[in-house]
């Protein structure tokens, strides 16, 4: 153990970094049931619920930023940000 | 507010052991080993409360002692699921995600010889701590001992002084590099016999600042009596000097810890009776005291106060700090099952991003309910049946709120800049101060026009109106030469990137000024190599 170097928290942050900006939504419809408890924690509205097939749209992708409220609130898993 | 600042808030296991490692100058090390060693017999039964990354669990293990740990971290517990197996005692060593609070609810009475917390007693709230020792005096055996290990304030005002001033570099350097810091429980072996243990200090380091903390139960009668359900105190606006502080601190120096807090627990909104709402919430200053204005006159509720080390509830949630596990405990020491007759809790949306909602529902029995992003909004949400529209899901980013984080970002971030050309280049202070203010508000103004999706894109129209400005100008009112016109047009352009690539971090929209950190660092360098030799490339210097 010993105290991070300025090069290992840099090395942290680039991949941080890079992680961000490739981050996608993965649903997987199969698995989901129509909780939409990704549309009731989804602050900037990618989500929809389609009430006819009881299941949830991802229609709004290019408004996700990455937060991750979706993908831990989801009770089937269906949800994956990778 | 977005990724960005969560991430950076994000603590790991391994920074955690690194900060402690510093703060403590290594002695925490040697008080674990005097613990196992005098303290811990082979066959024990031990509750480590706080396992932190496992290293004192795997000792304690080592040395024999039939060890379970516990943290409130998930990645801790991973952590240390890790190191129990690198030691191969992983299947010898139950470990449990939850919060320190609840134990009373896991473990039948006697289940223990020793309750082992070693830097755990001063990260709980008061009321956490108290339900605690209480349930530790059930969980103990007869002839049971509760080891403490716990940095305590030095004795007498001039050591505490001296304290204070040799801990401050120390505690700043472990809070930048590891979002580590701890705080004192002031009087801890007071409160310690307080609850009914017998104590005494077993070893000591750094001056009897560092202590290892033997305590045998002892049979007092405060000790039995049903802990009371206690209001910590009325959330109702009011507006003094030490408020209109600390809104300027909240304004300007927003991401700089210290971040002003609340005592976590129940704290009463209006008048509320048994049948009234349960809201859940952080500790910092400023979320109470803007729910406070927000809902004062509008609504009669409970706020449950939850630790949140005194992070907003987005940042927190994002980087840990706000939890199920942390609700959990929070709800169980809080005693609101006496106030309430009903079991539903309304948590803020924005915290769903680090709150386990299902399990939370299964920790506590509680209905959890996501109320609307804006405190506001809460009493039309509640009229209605818990029920929101569109608008109060959505997060937005209006002209006030671009104005308030510019200015929250700013004070940090104008100091990175303006100290170091302060120092080094005098003459310019003047000139790059008013560039960077004008930029910064200007930007924060016209965000939503520009053209481009995130900081980085939008840097570029932004260089481009001020370089143009700039032209205009100088050919109005200030004729100079080309060579001046090219650094002035230099300079802005490197400004533009990092005010654009600043706000980016600031905006619920975006995600973090981190995902373009490298081309940010890339087009600055090629700015500073553009402005060294292009003068010289065309025989201006």
């Amino acid at each position: 153990m010993e105290a991070p170097s300025l090069g290992t928290l840099l090395r942290e942050h680039w991949e941080l970094a890079k992680n961000l900006r490739g981050l996608q939504i993965e649903l997987d419809g199969e698995k989901c049931k129509g909780v939409w408890q990704c549309y009731e924690v989804c602050p900037v509205g990618c989500w929809r619920p389609d009430y006819e097939a009881g299941k949830v749209e991802f229609h709004h992708g290019e408004r996700c930023i990455a937060c991750g409220a979706c993908v831990l609130q989801c009770p089937e898993d269906a949800i994956e940000l990778k | 507010m977005a990724t960005a600042f969560m991430k950076w808030l994000e603590r790991s296991p391994a920074d955690y052991e690194r900060g402690i490692q510093l703060l403590t100058l290594g002695r925490l090390e040697r008080l674990q080993r005097e613990l196992v060693e005098n303290h811990i017999g082979s066959g024990d039964r031990v509750l480590e409360v706080g396992c932190g990354p496992g290293t004192l669990s795997v000792r304690m293990a080592a040395a024999g002692a039939r060890v379970t740990a516990l943290d409130r971290s998930r990645s801790m517990v991973e952590q240390a699921e890790i190191r129990l197996a690198q030691a191969g005692v992983a299947g010898a060593v139950p470990l449990i995600h939850a919060d320190a609070a609840t134990i009373g609810d896991r473990f039948e009475a006697g289940s223990f010889d020793r309750v082992v917390c070693s830097l755990v007693l001063s990260e709980m709230p008061d009321a956490s701590r108290r339900l605690f020792l209480r349930e530790c005096h059930r969980v103990l055996a007869p002839n049971g001992r509760l080891l403490v290990i716990e940095e305590v304030r030095a004795a007498g005002w001039g050591a505490r002084v001296l304290q204070a001033v040799i801990q401050l570099p120390l505690r700043s350097l472990s809070w930048l590099l590891t979002r580590t810091g701890t705080r004192l429980v002031p009087q801890l072996a007071q409160t310690l016999e307080l609850a009914g243990f017998k104590t005494r200090v077993s070893a000591q380091e750094l001056a009897g600042t560092l202590q290892l903390l033997v305590s045998e139960p002892a049979a007092v009668a405060s000790a039995k009596k049903p802990l009371r359900p206690v209001v910590v105190g009325e959330l109702a606006h009011h507006t003094s000097l030490r408020t209109w502080l600390l809104n300027l601190w909240e304004l300007v120096f927003r991401i700089l810890p210290p971040y002003p807090s609340w005592e976590p627990g129940v704290y009463t909104l209006g008048d509320p009776g048994p049948k009234d709402p349960v809201l859940v919430t952080g500790n910092y200053d400023l979320t109470l005291r803007r729910l406070a204005w927000a809902l004062e006159g509008q609504l009669d509720a409970w706020v449950l106060v939850v630790d949140s080390s005194g992070i907003n509830v987005w940042c927190a949630a994002g980087g840990g700090f706000l939890t199920a596990e942390r609700i959990a405990g929070g709800l169980r020491s809080s005693g609101l099952d006496g106030f309430v007759n009903h079991h539903a809790m309304v948590l803020p949306q924005l915290c769903a991003n680090g709150v386990d909602g299902w399990r939370l529902r299964e920790e506590t029995g509680w209905g959890v309910h996501w109320g609307p992003v804006r405190a506001e909004d809460l009493p039309a949400y509640l009229a209605a049946g818990r029920k929101k529209p569109g608008g109060m899901r959505w997060v937005a980013f209006p002209l006030l709120d671009r104005f308030e984080m510019m200015t929250a970002t700013l004070g940090f971030y104008a100091l990175l800049i303006l100290l170091p050309v302060a120092i080094f280049w005098r003459p310019m202070l003047g000139p790059v101060t008013v560039s960077l203010l004008s930029l910064s508000f200007f930007y924060a103004a016209v965000h939503p026009l520009l053209p481009g999706r995130d900081g980085l894109a939008k840097s570029l129209p932004l260089a481009l109106l001020a370089v143009g400005g700039m032209l205009i100008h100088s050919a109005l009112f200030d004729p100079v030469g080309a060579p001046t016109l090219f650094g002035r047009g230099v300079g802005l352009s490197a400004l533009a990137l990092f005010v654009a690539a600043e706000l980016q971090g600031m905006s619920p929209l975006m995600r973090g000024e981190q995902a373009n950190w490298g081309w940010e660092a890339a087009i600055g360098a090629a700015l500073g190599a553009i402005y060294w030799l292009l003068p010289r490339a065309v025989g201006w210097r």
